[in-house]
């Protein structure tokens, strides 16, 4: 009985594998790229964009090898999908003056209330998680960077 | 011996006093120093109906004032605040607040399109004034 029940969730998931949707684009060649238009961010900002949120936050995301293979990779694409829809760091000069200060303020209520990076996220890929100091350091970054805009 | 304590509150009542109303006055200085922000009665009207019973220093909810503190607004710096505005007229703009389950229990505190359209108005322009290009 087990054994039939789990050749039956087997042939189910290799269907699946077929009907999956497929993983959003990756462009390394961003022209608005934030990082790329603005050499004046810190070195440990830019380090600490692209290490832990440029995977889902920019088109430059690298997919770890089993990212393709269904079911995961439903919530990949819905994550991806979701998060560059809220913030895509490749087409940060593309955005308003009003749009990125706003950006920038949810990246600070992000980081101060452990929204993100994702737990998930985190725990899948080694490195990623914020140290406080990180936290923090992003956080002031950010309040500085869109006070910047206004001066 | 209950004379001289009588007379110690006496004293002391008015330095306490004074000390909160000079405290108000601070805040009233630093409000004023940025000419530039201004909530119209209209506007203020319908934040009190709709926004600020969570946007608020005392609010319950954390998050919610986290997002938003209309008490904190006027004192922030410009690229925050610039910021906050004008995710007022966005979700505004897309429905998104009032939050719709917390109109179901208090139904009074709703936006009319009137209102709402108001208020995200007042905040995109309050926000693209400190745009000088």
């Amino acid at each position: 009985m087990i054994k039939n029940l789990s050749i039956l969730l087997f042939i189910c998931l290799i269907i699946l594998q077929f009907f999956g949707p497929s993983l959003p684009e990756v462009s390394n060649i961003n022209p608005n790229d934030l990082i790329d238009n603005n050499p004046e961010i810190p070195e440990d900002i830019k380090t600490t964009l692209q290490v832990s949120c440029y995977d889902c936050h920019s088109n430059e995301t690298k997919y770890p090898w089993y990212s393709s293979i269904a079911p995961v990779s439903f919530l990949v694409v819905r994550d991806i999908n979701h998060a560059r829809d809220e913030l895509n760091f490749s087409n940060w000069e593309d955005m308003s003056k009003l749009d990125k200060a706003s950006a920038l303020d949810d990246i600070s209520d992000v980081i101060i209330d452990n929204e993100m990076p994702m737990a998930i996220y985190t725990a899948m890929h080694r490195g990623t998680s914020l140290s406080n100091n990180q936290k923090e350091s992003l956080v002031l970054w950010a309040e500085e960077f869109s006070d910047h805009m206004f001066d | 011996m209950r004379n001289p304590l009588i007379i110690m509150i006496i004293t002391f009542f008015p330095i306490i006093f004074l000390s909160f109303t000079h405290k108000n006055k601070t805040i009233q200085t630093s409000k004023a120093a940025d000419v530039n922000y201004i909530i119209p009665n209209d506007i203020q009207e319908i934040i009190n109906n709709s926004c600020y019973g969570c946007h608020n220093n005392d609010s319950k909810s954390i998050k919610s004032k986290m997002k938003l503190n209309f008490d904190k607004l006027s004192t922030m710096k410009i690229g925050k605040r610039v910021g906050k505005l004008n995710k007022i007229h966005d979700v505004i703009e897309e429905n998104e607040m009032p939050p719709k389950k917390f109109l179901k229990k208090y139904p009074d505190k709703s936006l009319s399109d009137e209102d709402g359209e108001k208020l995200a108005s007042w905040a995109i322009n309050m926000a693209s004034q400190y745009i000088n290009e």
